[in-house]
């Protein structure tokens, strides 16, 4: 009977740390994965880390993060010790009140801090900007800045704001233990307030210190909650750079990254605990400890007689750390800028590289999770982005809105190499606003070992022979422009009726358990691994899909006979840009044959660039040595007379799109 | 003897309604050892304090040298302090402890701050250190150290900057019985040899009586008696000195005339003079003056009620008519004896009434007295000094 509980709870503890751990095992594991699926195993390779440095996007948020975390660790550890310091000259009562006080904001839950300093600071800078206003009317000897948003500086004062408790937290223990005779003692000696400071506090409160910095430049580099809402548009910490990855599809680069930052926190987390048990140690056995010979060393080095290795080590440190904080704030030095804002894994980031070689100018290359998230971002107020390259139908909403900025095409040149077929369209009539990025189309990627017969009509999403197998998309736009299109609708309709028609589709495959759920960036997981057998997705991602598919999974991709919507994705400036030279620089650059051909061998969406949707083939054929599957190529950059069959949305009028919503809603799955 | 380096005059220290000293006089000369001595709170240690310049009185000046100090921190003052608890600093060695005070730059004459060449710190904390004994123990850690050798740091450590006047807060407070008896010795001699002025705090009589050139009894913030350790303890001037050093037996009286007291209603001779005709006063008997005879042939008559067999005599206690009387003798006698007593009129001190009379003196809770007395020989002392938070674990 014991025996057995014993075994009971030895397998629950078990289970406990299974629990616990696997999960960061796996990602562990999977970052030495040679394919770029989190799902199959595919070889070990390094090749994830190697392209990981190699990614500039990771390495610039690294130096923010660095950054952010050693400036806030420095100016908390000196705020917070001197606060504790000043705590312990308060009465008990009052001080301890503030020490509740101070453990508040740590149990605080972080969104709640985070929201309310981003509106703090929003706040802030609009009473600043009335000020500011005022105070250049008035005078004209100093211009002061009158429009101030978030970035690195408010990113940086929030760190500081939620490391200060954890540096008090760690200090006031230490005071309490130190004899308060001491610093009287020191006074007695001889010492002013200061010099008994230097002499003898910190010596007695250093392991505190020590261990509050620690832990709170561990809080900062851990930190994503709170740095989101404070760090701005432009700002980008490794979590936040995590987060955004992510959005798209988790590659063995976010394990890597993942991986690395888990072992770096673990690594301070350790360092920390193992000197305070050192330290209790130490106090346990002091009265017959015999020192060894590095605290000995640490004995003779604290002795005033040894001052000049002190001053040494101490100057050498703070040289270090100059150094470092300045090539940290030299990456995001004041040359010229341009702030980009695209999509996840869009882009070529060698085309950065060349570009800011080519140009001088910085590019800051920021992501956004969805067209909704980025207009909500821009209604906000909170983004200063100079190029965004957003969908159609987002496209002509902004310019219905007078959110976009005319370009300048006479300093565009390769705008003359975008194809007919993309200009004069439905969202820019005129050819004023925008320089197409990508096209591409909607259509039905299935698993052909998991399908009775391959279809060739949006049918199949509905099919109860299907059942459980199909996945439907998490975009009521998607989902039911198939449905629309599949009963002879347009895309664009405003008749009730018809949509309501299109939705009773849907909703009637999800009562007979047609569908397997809805998704949006598992889908990824899901095909690949050959968890579901159809889905309807856009060709680009099918051609991702289609290098990480599992030994048995057989994915294939058809623009359905009714025929579907097709997409155009283009770059527009926002009106009153700050960098709109650059921005003109940067579109022209990334319009040319060159740049277009790159990208599109890195995200697989076909280019609008005439010259590059040519020379595609040969050009593959040239780096891969092989000859590029001409249906393939068809899928990515589909023949005009299917592009005939596609329809492209416009946006729609309020009262549909509240339809969609609440249809979306209704309809659960 | 000597002339006066320090005055308080007229100190006042209170914070809000709570008065900590209440209107102290007091003049301490060069080279003496001077005690301050007094219960828990009595505002000895506040008194310290304001010497040392950790505490500024709330008002009343503080005089050094005829120079007005109130306002002088503590690093500029010629005094130096032995803590409570040593306050050794706990990441220096030995040396490095004494040598503290030598390694902080000091103003010379032009104002200019000047460092002690190494030399000659070297030389002066080993003197320092063989003058307390502790040569050969420079390299150690402190926390390596006795409590009497931290002890001996702590004296050196204040003693190296050559104060004019040495400050010690009860600095033998957590030191055993027998190490406490030989630095007694031990901080005698050191104040002989340096020629400086010690101002040492206790609340332990013994250690004020026999270390002391002047001992000033403290109590409730006011300074109850000041004089040699003879007077204070021959001549106690209320019941509260009376009972503080030493043991008393304080008996309501009436002064019938120069040299004849009334005590339970029987004239006794002393040698006490100048107080009014009838008026009332408290009587001092110590313990060891009174003689024990027999029943019959004694001034007074009572009840042994308790024998404490305690070494070199016997403390028994015996009922006069109700008042318990504490007696030291060398004869045994059995409880439930009747016995009778005598006292020499040099035996007996007359005190003018105070509103200390009644309070003590009277031993029918005898044994219980006894516990307090253990109780109250707290490490920690006194709170005054501090205050909210003088001490805590």
């Amino acid at each position: 009977m014991r025996k057995q509980n014993r075994v009971g709870s030895r397998l629950f503890i078990g289970l406990v740390f299974l629990f616990l751990y696997l999960p960061i095992f796996l990602l562990i594991v999977f970052s030495f994965n040679a394919g770029d699926s989190s799902a199959v195993w595919k070889g070990f390779s390094l090749d994830w880390y190697v392209s990981l440095f190699q990614n500039r996007l990771i390495m610039e948020s690294l130096y923010t993060t660095l950054l952010v975390s050693l400036l806030a660790t420095a100016i908390a550890t000196v705020a917070g010790t001197f606060a504790a310091i000043g705590l312990y000259s308060l009465s008990r009562r009052k001080r301890d009140a503030l020490l509740v006080v101070n453990d508040i904001p740590m149990m605080n839950a972080d969104i709640v801090t985070g929201v309310s300093l981003c509106l703090f600071f929003v706040a802030f800078f609009q009473g600043w900007g009335a000020f500011a206003t005022w105070f250049n009317g008035i005078q004209g000897l100093v211009e002061l800045p009158t429009r101030l948003t978030l970035g690195f500086t408010t990113m940086l004062l929030a760190h500081i704001a939620f490391d200060i408790p954890y540096v008090i937290l760690n200090v006031a223990p230490k005071l309490r233990q130190m004899d308060k005779n001491l610093v009287d003692a020191a006074q007695d000696l001889g010492c002013t307030w200061m010099q008994a400071f230097w002499k003898v506090i910190l010596p007695e409160i250093k392991p505190g210190i020590v261990s509050g910095a620690l832990i709170a430049f561990t809080m900062s580099i851990d930190d994503f909650v709170i740095s989101y809402f404070t760090a701005g548009s432009s700002t980008s910490t490794l979590a936040m750079r995590i987060y955004s990855m992510t959005k798209k599809r988790i590659t063995p680069e976010v394990n890597a990254v993942s991986t690395l930052l888990f072992l770096s926190v673990l690594i301070l987390l350790v360092a920390n605990n193992v000197r305070e048990i050192r330290q209790e140690r130490r106090a346990v056995h002091q009265e017959v400890h015999e020192p060894s010979r590095l605290e000995r060393l640490s004995l003779r080095f604290s002795q005033p007689s040894w001052q000049w290795a002190r001053r040494a080590v101490a100057g050498a440190m703070a040289c270090v750390f100059i150094v470092v904080v300045m090539l940290l704030t030299g990456a995001t030095s004041s040359q010229p800028v341009v702030n980009v804002c695209s999509w996840g894994e869009y882009i070529d980031e060698d085309l950065i590289t060349q570009f800011e070689d080519a140009t001088g100018i910085r590019v800051n290359y920021q992501t956004a999770e969805s067209n909704e998230a980025l207009y909500s971002l821009l209604k906000s107020g909170g983004a200063d982005y100079d190029v965004i390259v957003p969908s159609d139908y987002m496209i002509s909403q902004l310019i219905e809105e007078g959110m976009l900025e005319e370009l300048d095409y006479s300093r565009i040149p390769n705008y003359s190499l975008i194809d007919e077929r993309f200009k004069d369209l439905p969202f820019d009539p005129e050819n004023r606003y925008t320089v197409p990025y990508t096209w591409g189309t909607l259509g039905l990627i299935y698993n052909a070992n998991m399908v009775e017969e391959e279809p060739d009509s949006w049918s199949a999403l509905y099919d109860s022979r299907n059942a459980g197998n199909v996945l439907l998309i998490n975009n009521s736009r998607d989902a039911l422009a198939a449905a629309l299109i599949h009963l002879g609708h347009s895309v664009n309709t405003t008749d009730e009726a018809e949509i309501r028609q299109a939705y009773e589709l849907i909703a009637d495959a999800n009562r007979r358990g047609v569908f397997q759920g809805k998704v949006m960036d598992q889908v990824f997981q899901k095909m690949e691994g050959g968890n579901a057998a159809i889905a309807a997705y856009y060709a680009g991602d099918f051609l991702s899909m289609l290098d990480n598919q599992a030994e048995d999974v057989d994915l294939r991709f058809v623009i359905p006979e009714e025929g579907s919507n097709w997409f155009v994705d283009a770059m527009c400036v926002l009106k009153d840009a700050p960098h709109y030279d650059e921005a003109m620089q940067w579109i022209d650059f990334i319009a040319s044959t060159e740049a277009n051909l790159a990208n599109m061998d890195y995200i697989w969406y076909a280019s609008p660039n005439r010259e590059a949707l040519e020379q595609y083939p040969a050009y593959y054929q040239e780096l891969y040595g092989e000859e590029l599957d001409p249906e393939l190529y068809e899928i990515m950059a589909v023949p005009a007379d299917v592009l005939e069959r596609c329809e492209m949305y416009t946006v729609l009028p309020p009262a549909t799109r509240a339809l969609y919503n609440s249809l979306w809603i209704e309809l659960g799955v | 003897m000597s002339k006066e380096l320090i005055r308080l005059s007229d100190c006042v220290m209170s914070y809000g309604n709570e008065l900590v000293l209440d209107h102290i006089d007091l003049y301490i000369n060069d080279k003496e050892f001077l005690t301050l001595l007094g219960p828990s709170g009595c505002g000895k240690t506040t008194t310290l304090r304001i010497i040392g310049g950790f505490l500024s009185p709330t008002a009343g000046d503080v005089l050094f040298d005829g120079v007005r100090i109130n306002d002088v921190p503590p690093h500029q003052r010629a005094v130096n302090t032995v803590f409570q608890r040593y306050a050794l600093f706990p990441h220096l060695n030995v040396f490095e402890n004494v040598a503290f005070g030598l390694r902080i730059p000091k103003a010379d004459e032009s104002g200019r701050k000047v460092k002690l060449p190494e030399q000659e710190i070297h030389a002066r904390v080993m003197e320092m250190l063989e003058v307390v004994n502790l040569k050969g123990f420079e390299k150690r850690p402190v926390s390596a150290l006795s409590g009497g050798q931290q002890q001996r740091v702590a004296i050196a450590r204040a003693l190296v900057n050559r104060p004019k006047v040495l400050l010690l807060d009860e600095p033998l407070g957590a030191l055993d019985m027998r190490l406490r008896k030989d630095m007694q010795n031990e901080l005698k001699r050191i104040q002989q040899e340096m020629e400086i002025t010690f101002i040492y705090v206790t609340h332990d009589q013994e250690e004020a009586l026999a270390m002391s050139d002047t001992v000033v009894v403290m109590d409730g913030g006011r300074i109850q008696q000041i004089g040699t350790p003879e007077d204070i303890y021959n001549e106690p001037k209320n019941a509260f000195v009376a009972d503080f050093i030493g043991e008393s037996n304080i008996i309501d009286g009436v002064m019938r005339a120069d040299g004849v007291v009334e005590i339970f209603n029987r004239r006794f001779q002393c040698l006490d003079k100048g107080f009014g005709k009838d008026e009332p006063v408290d009587v001092v008997i110590r313990p060891e003056d009174v003689d024990i005879v027999d029943e019959a042939a004694g001034q007074l008559r009572g009840t042994v009620t308790s024998v404490t067999f305690k070494g070199v005599h016997y403390d028994t206690i015996v009922d006069f008519y109700g008042f318990k009387w504490l007696i030291q003798t060398t004869d045994f006698c059995p409880v439930d004896s009747r016995i009778g007593i005598k006292i020499d009129p040099d035996g007996i001190h007359v005190m003018k009434k105070s509103h200390y009379s009644g309070m003590f003196g009277d031993y029918s809770s005898y044994s219980e007295e006894y516990e307090e007395l253990d109780a109250a020989e707290p490490e920690d002392g006194e709170v005054d000094g501090s205050r909210e938070d003088g001490h805590e674990e």
